[in-house]
């Protein structure tokens, strides 16, 4: 589970902000046999790295497994400290080449996440030729765009009182065909990325790393995506025949009410699909 | 005394900016660069526009700051090679792997860290450092304590765009033209070019451009014809400040722009710089005022135009 949002540092229940709350949470994942990652800002200004500089030591202190890392200065800080805390390569790192991968495990990172407008098959060749975990995300809204000017406020941050609440509530973005998911700072698909046919490529391709995107969504929807991803997964690692449960279309249908798509992987548009079994997800939105 | 670097887009308008006063000019390499090959140039432009500089006693640098796929390497390495062989030893990099394979194999290159690096903060000025870049591009909205910051600890030359445009999201994290539309163009040299994604081939939709309405969870309309912020800027009051705090390069991005235009733009900027040089303690904006509200609007009609057709295009009219 990864703690913390690397949008915004004002996002209601950021644990990343609440350092005094990572210890106990971080021990209650590991009591429970999970691993506790901590997200880090992905846009961090100057006035923003002593707050990073804490964020590094206080994951350490709490036995965080790793830090998501997207901004090359913040890959330095931990890099400068000794690195306390594995390194994981968040999607606004802008990996998209293996050398590049390979710079960032020598400080530090052990996973890349690729930019989402990296293919499948571009992954494979990364994760083979950096020596790097290759963190694939099968399920959720593809990060599209990060930003430090919150989107959904009129007023300066501290003083607009729809500060934290605006991006607790749905708000999206909609011209033409396109739909995008505006969270304040952040900029998401509007169509949930959804893997979930083609599992057993991935797994015959040698991922072993699969991210379920849960930010800015509900508790059910993590709850019951993570669960269908983890039984289709069980099945797909089983080998043999693999069909999708009409259980599972159905709840990652239910959760995408803007549609499915899941192009970048094969080299296509973000917001298409390519498969043939969710693809009627897309059709009237 | 700064340099004032501007762009070119082709050989026509290497030769205006260069005519008009610019110290240095920046080429894209066909497929490598952050537009599109129309505004690119392939190797022998290249090196005629680097003979062109040197013969004025003046720099070309060649952008390869597209961030590739792992393939393209060697295609990188073999075009950077020819290049470096021909007497270019400038380049403009985004990806800090190939800095560093660039820099190893041919360690007398100056190599300057794109704006699509997304330097935002004095530790990414540092890590690109580390890469092998010995300027860095800074951020878009970067603020001053900052730039002054990266000036006396990092030790990198530190470039500031006096003329682009500040994106809705953070230039080189943004991936909403190719979320849109994507496809592949494969040239000759086996060089994609990505169309649709800016930080892989150059080509941006600009579909933050279009009007969009913000709907909430229901579906109702939150705000109908709401922009998302990306603004053309084109700053001159700022240039004393800059040149009183040493920052080393001054930058005049624009390579879609007319020639004539982009003239207009190294003439405005260079004769701006030289007075402000020539008489700090006297030195005063107003007069130049007219002069550049009328480029102004000539950049905001052509960028109109061209933006209507991006977007147009990404809908495949």
């Amino acid at each position: 589970m990864c703690l913390g949002s690397p949008y915004c540092r004002r996002v209601a229940g950021n644990y990343a902000e609440a350092l005094d709350l990572l210890p106990g949470v971080v021990s209650r994942l590991h009591a429970a046999g999970k691993r506790a990652y901590v997200a880090t800002p992905a846009a961090p200004r100057e006035a923003d790295l002593p707050h990073v500089g804490r964020l590094v030591d206080a994951a350490a202190a709490a036995g965080a497994d790793a830090l998501e890392i997207h901004n090359m200065g913040v890959l330095r800080i931990v890099r400068e400290k000794g690195g306390p805390v594995p390194a994981h390569m968040g999607a606004y790192a802008n990996v998209y080449t293996h050398l590049a991968a390979a710079v960032m495990r020598d400080a530090g990172a052990v996973r890349v996440r690729p930019n989402a407008e990296v293919s499948l098959g571009e992954m494979a060749i990364l994760a083979r030729e950096a020596g790097v975990e290759v963190e694939v995300l099968v399920h959720g809204k593809i990060p599209l765009g990060v930003t430090d000017r919150c989107f959904l406020l009129t007023e300066p941050e501290e003083s607009d009182p729809k500060c934290p609440s605006a991006c607790r509530e749905v708000h999206w973005l909609t011209s033409r065909q396109w739909v995008l998911k505006t969270v304040g700072k952040g900029v998401l698909s509007g169509r949930d990325m959804c893997l979930l046919e083609h599992l057993p490529r991935l797994v015959a391709d040698g991922f072993r790393v699969f991210r379920v995107e849960g930010l800015y969504e509900t508790a059910a929807y993590r709850s019951e995506i993570g669960a269908v991803y983890r039984e289709a997964l069980t099945r797909a690692f089983a080998g043999g025949a693999y069909a999708l449960e009409d259980r599972w279309a159905d709840a990652a249908r239910r959760h995408a009410p803007r549609g499915l798509c899941n192009g970048y992987c094969f080299g296509t548009a973000g917001r298409t699909y390519v498969g043939t079994v969710l693809q009627d997800a897309n059709s009237g939105v | 005394m700064a340099e004032l670097l501007a762009s070119g887009g082709s050989m026509e308008m290497v030769r205006a900016a260069f005519d008009n006063g610019a110290d240095a000019v920046y080429v894209g390499a066909t497929g490598w660069s952050r537009r599109r090959a129309e505004f690119e140039m392939d190797d022998a432009a290249i090196v005629e526009a680097h003979r062109y500089a040197r013969s004025a006693g003046k720099i070309l640098r060649v952008a390869f700051n597209t961030l590739p796929a792992s393939s393209e390497v060697p295609l990188f390495l073999a075009r950077t090679d020819a290049l470096y062989a021909a007497g270019v030893r400038d380049f403009i990099l985004t990806d800090p792997g190939l800095m560093m394979a660039l820099k190893n194999r041919h360690p007398d290159t100056i190599i300057h860290a794109s704006v699509g690096c997304t330097i935002i903060n004095i530790q990414d000025a540092l890590f690109y450092k580390e890469a092998g870049a010995s300027q860095v591009v800074a951020e878009c909205r970067m603020g001053k304590t900052t730039m002054r910051r990266i000036k006396a600890e990092a030790g990198v030359g530190l470039e500031v765009l006096v003329h682009a445009t500040t994106c809705y999201t953070l230039l080189g994290r943004c991936t909403m033209s190719s979320y849109t539309k994507h496809g592949h163009k494969v040239d000759a040299s086996g060089k994609d070019h990505f169309p649709g994604s800016p930080n892989r081939g150059g080509l941006c939709y600009r579909i933050c451009l279009t009007e969009w309405d913000q709907v909430g969870a229901a579906g109702e309309i939150e705000a109908s014809g709401v922009e998302l912020p990306n603004r053309a800027y084109f700053l001159a009051d700022d240039i004393p400040y800059l040149i009183d705090h040493g920052v080393d390069t001054i930058k005049i991005q624009g390579r879609e722009y007319s020639v004539p235009l982009v003239g207009r733009m190294v003439r405005f900027y260079r004769e701006l710089i030289d007075a402000c040089v020539r008489d700090r303690a006297g030195f005063r904006m107003d007069p130049w005022r007219e002069r550049m509200a009328r480029i102004v609007a000539d950049r905001d009609a052509e960028r109109r135009e061209k933006t209507a057709g991006l977007i147009g295009e990404s809908l495949g009219r």
